[in-house]
């Protein structure tokens, strides 16, 4: 393998840096975006209209943007890292002002050409500006609570937001990879204790300002069988179409339970429902080790990775990519509430996509930049 | 945990280290921040891999293995069986009567009921039929149950589901349904709400019906029986009748092949009719017959031997008995041989023949052929005939001719069976018979008798009053009878007829009673304004043989073949110059 001795002085080429991605990642998101597209294919019932055609350029543009980031030096991530952030911080904080409604909730922006979920975007941009804080970090730094101020407003900056426009699953999301981060950077156990215990304390206050949806949301989680006509309809009828889907699935195009529209948001939030259906355990378990080779690629990659940044990044790209795909498919299986996270790659919607790749992108990234060495004190030394 | 103070924090950065293998070794806190974030990665990693078993496990679990908590979809859908507790009833063969369909009814719970008012404005108007303040009533009351509609299409439920009303639910329960309507409605009878016979076979078979020992198989073929309403209902219309009722029985096995009365009603809506639509005329209305009864008398003189087939009486001048008067209505004021008794129907000649007989052979003899007592058909509704008490000499003479004593149809079709099936006495039934059943045969008149009457009812038919009965090819035989109905103030009303005909086919060798009766029919210009037995009934049962013998497998014969001829010539005048007919 190459294998360059000082690479942090050494700039590769670009053939040298695209021979240094990892194509195998690349195979397994193709495959996995191939699984989306016969899905939404079966979603408009037999038909790449309005879905699966779309979801096919979305995913050449993604997939675009993934190899560029890739390609683009590390330290240019670093160096950029909160610039970013704070873009993405101010789009999400325009939603609240410029956006525009889906489904009775204000999460989408209007840039002239696209319309972007600015939330989707901030899931990674905020495993970004985490990592870059974190790379300087030691062990005492770690055991300072000052020291945590900055990343926790971090992260609590765009959760309050989140949780303000209101989208609970986003902001759900965005709490636990920058948790994830804090503790794959090293912060003391103990500070976890306490984050848990005040947030346990918040608890009863935050029930109160917690939306009517979404208590209901929640208290059908703990029993769905309370309400199956109403707020349990959801997830009664996804357990019936995993259930129905049995070893083998019904076939492609012949599941029941989408077809006939008993399935809410086929296309979207409950697809791997339908896939289960069609495909049955089989079909759920093939996509499951799909995403499992993605995972343990991610991990192995961020473990190779020789700096802190590179590596909290890689890590961070990977427990978000986690988080979107065990969120759904808890949601789906019952075993979480009905939160409005997409699974990734598969369900329909172009920045859910747009922001899987480009986190991909900069794992691949990472990837290509292993041997790179950042300071402690950043890039100015 | 030991915390270490400023060792290495502010040291410059640490110059590049020679790796191995992809290890990195550093120094002091940074060494150890990186080395705890490895670990963590891995710790990290581990979860990932939790986590997959986790989701895996429960695919697993909803996609295979049998939860009974969870629902599931049958991967076909099952056919339901549908088990109704009350049996089917068919006809003989076997077509479906009577059935019983699943059908959900609505009950409240009104302790469960939130707001009685909204409850009742939102049901009244999805049940029309309910008012508001009948369902508002019925929802206050303390009760923990009370019915609000029964038997309610699945439409009517869904749209009940739909208004989502706590408090609300369903019973299942069995509604009766009965595919011919009004056909044979008075022998099927109806139920009640809580599917119980009232009347009818629903009612007489109520035990066994319910008692889940299959389907119930009657006599009945509903192809004779629509032949058999249909012409009564022509007749009935066309003479303006207010009723009338009529019988097809097998003369051999008793069986009731049709039986009708009319006005009918639909047991699918019993209640819906006037009270004397649901009343049987056929077993349980008791009725003056008239003339018909002449047919026991001649066979009773018969078999008693008190006058011969060539004998006679003087009918010249009527019979005075204390303030009756007995005359004829076809009056020939002279001697009639017996065949010409029957056929002109003289009331004179059949009082004196029953005179001949007397009191005590004449009960007898009806006894003998069940006119006496009740039917023994299977139905709850049999009407207990009247009968005189005491029985002096002018009753001998007026049941002679069917006067001061009333019967009930099927009876009197009973009765004419035996006359002409060779003397055997059978009982009628409403079941089919299985073909090795042993039937109860009991000699009530002589074979030699039943083949004399069996040309007596062939003459009239051919000769007398019953020519309308004619049915070409069938052989039909029969007798006339028109009685006056007793008015409500005890005397007879000329206008108020019942007028009837009773016949029998093939005369040859007979198979079947068709029997025709109807109340207060009015003549037309068609009948010379006529409403007798011969003229509004006889046209009924020839319609109905005719009909009827294509579709049971009669074949017609040729009625002026000699060996017909000689079976049914008859000496009509033995001491005039004309010696035979036919």
């Amino acid at each position: 393998m190459f294998e360059p001795i000082d690479s942090a002085e050494s700039e590769l080429s670009f053939f040298e840096k695209l021979w240094q991605i990892n194509w195998v990642v690349v195979l397994l998101l193709c495959a996995t975006a191939g699984v989306g597209f016969a899905m939404l294919y079966s979603a408009g019932n037999g038909s790449f209209d309005p879905w699966a055609s779309r979801q096919i350029v979305r995913f050449g543009i993604g997939i675009t943007m993934m190899l560029v980031i890739a390609l683009v030096d590390l330290k240019f991530w670093f160096r950029y890292a909160y610039a970013i952030y704070l873009v993405a911080l101010l789009l999400l904080a325009a939603v609240e002002f410029a956006g525009f409604g889906a489904m009775g909730a204000q999460r989408w922006i209007n840039l002239g050409v696209i319309q972007l979920q600015p939330a989707e975007v901030m899931k990674i941009t905020l495993v970004l500006a985490l990592a870059r804080y974190f790379h300087a970090a030691n062990m005492i730094d770690l055991g300072r609570i000052l020291y945590l101020i900055f990343p926790v407003l971090l992260v609590a900056g765009p959760t309050v937001l989140m949780i303000r426009q209101p989208d609970l699953g986003t902001a759900v999301m965005l709490a636990a990879a920058g948790g994830a981060v804090f503790f794959l950077a090293g912060v003391r156990l103990w500070m976890f204790g306490v984050a848990l215990a005040a947030l346990l304390a918040v608890v009863p206050v935050a029930w109160h300002f917690l939306h009517g949806y979404q208590k209901k949301r929640i208290l059908t989680f703990l029993d769905p069988g309370s309400d199956p006509l109403g707020a349990g309809y959801h997830i009664l009828q996804s357990k019936i179409a995993l259930g129905s889907g049995a070893l083998f699935g019904k076939g492609f195009l012949q599941g029941t339970q989408s077809r006939l529209n008993f399935l809410p948001e086929k296309q979207t939030d409950f697809i791997f429902t339908m896939l289960a259906e069609e495909f049955g355990l089989a079909g759920g378990l093939g996509l499951l080790g799909l995403y499992f080779l993605l995972l343990a690629y991610g991990v192995g990659i961020s473990l190779r990775a020789r700096c802190q940044f590179a590596r909290l990044l890689g890590m961070g790209v990977t427990v978000t990519f986690f988080l979107y795909l065990f969120i759904n498919i808890g949601m789906v299986m019952g075993l979480l509430p009905v939160v409005g996270v997409p699974l990734p790659m598969i369900s329909y919607g172009g920045t859910a996509m747009l922001a899987v790749l480009i986190g991909f992108g900069l794992l691949l990234c990472v990837g290509v930049h292993r041997d790179t060495r950042i300071g402690r004190r950043g890039l100015t030394e | 945990m030991i915390r270490r103070r400023k060792t290495s924090s502010h040291r410059k950065p640490l110059p590049p280290v020679a790796l191995r293998h992809g290890r990195i070794e550093m120094e002091g806190t940074a060494k150890q921040a990186i080395e705890t974030g490895r670990t963590r990665l891995v710790i990290a990693g581990a979860i990932f891999a939790l986590a997959f078993a986790t989701v895996g496990a429960r695919l697993i679990d909803l996609a295979i293995l049998t939860d009974g908590n969870e629902p599931r979809i049958a991967h076909s859908p099952a056919i339901e069986r549908f088990t109704t507790e009350r049996a089917d009833i068919r006809d003989r063969n076997g077509e479906l009567l009577a059935t019983s369909l699943i059908t959900a009814s609505l009950y409240a719970d009104p302790a469960l009921v939130l707001d009685v008012d909204e409850a009742a404005r939102d049901l009244a108007m999805v049940l029309p039929e309910l008012s508001e303040a009948s369902i508002r009533a019925k929802l206050s009351t303390t009760g923990r149950f009370v019915w609000l509609r029964r038997n309610l299409t699945p439409r009517q439920v869904y749209d009940v589901n739909r208004l989502g009303l706590p408090g609300l639910a369903f019973q299942r329960e069995e509604r009766r349904v009965y595919p011919h309507g009004s056909l044979a409605s008075h022998i099927l009878g109806f139920t009640n709400i809580d599917n119980r016979g009232l009347t009818g076979v629903e009612r007489k078979f109520d035990d066994i019906l319910i008692g889940g020992s299959g389907p119930l198989d009657l006599s009945l073929d509903m192809r004779v029986q629509y032949i058999l309403e249909e012409e009564l209902a022509a007749a009935q219309q066309e003479f303006s009748a207010i009723g009338a009722a009529g019988i097809v029985m097998d003369v051999v096995t008793g069986e009731v092949l049709a039986m009708a009365s009319l006005p009918g009603f639909d047991p699918n809506h019993p209640i819906d009719g006037a009270d004397d639509t649901r009343f049987n005329r056929a077993t349980l209305g008791v009725y003056e017959m008239g003339s018909t009864f002449k047919i026991f008398t001649t066979a009773m003189a018969l078999d008693a031997g008190t006058v011969t087939m060539r004998g006679g009486y003087d009918a010249t001048n009527p019979i005075r008995v204390a303030r009756f008067t007995i005359s004829d209505f076809h009056a020939k004021k002279r001697w009639l041989s017996v065949p010409e008794i029957f056929m002109y129907s003289s009331n004179i000649g059949a009082a004196k023949m029953a005179l001949d007989v007397g009191s005590e052979g004449q009960q007898a003899f009806l006894r003998g052929l069940g006119l006496l007592t009740p039917s023994s058909i299977e139905l709850p509704e049999v009407g207990a005939p009247m009968i005189p008490s005491p029985w002096r000499e002018i009753n001998t003479m007026t049941v002679s001719f069917g006067h001061g004593v009333a019967v009930s149809p099927v009876q009197l079709a009973s009765a004419v069976s035996t006359v002409v099936n060779g003397g055997l006495a059978v009982p009628a039934t409403i079941l089919k018979r299985a073909p090795n059943d042993p039937i109860p045969l009991r000699r009530a008149v002589s074979a030699e008798t039943s083949e004399n009457m069996r040309r007596l009812l062939r003459l009239v038919v051919t000769e007398g009053t019953g020519k309308n009965a004619e049915a070409q090819g069938y052989l039909v035989g029969g007798k006339t009878g028109t009685a006056e109905k007793l008015g409500a103030g005890g005397g007879y009303q000329r206008r108020a007829l019942l007028s009837s005909f009773v016949g029998a086919f093939p005369m040859n060798d007979p198979r079947y009673v068709v029997l025709a009766v109807l109340d207060e029919p009015k003549g037309t210009k068609a009948t010379h304004g006529y409403a007798t037995g011969g003229w509004v009934a006889a046209p009924v049962v020839g319609k109905v043989v005719t009909r009827m013998a294509s579709v049971i497998g009669v074949n017609p014969l040729d009625e002026n073949a000699p060996e017909i001829r000689e079976a049914f010539a008859v000496e009509l005048n033995p001491r005039g110059t004309t010696l035979a007919s036919y």
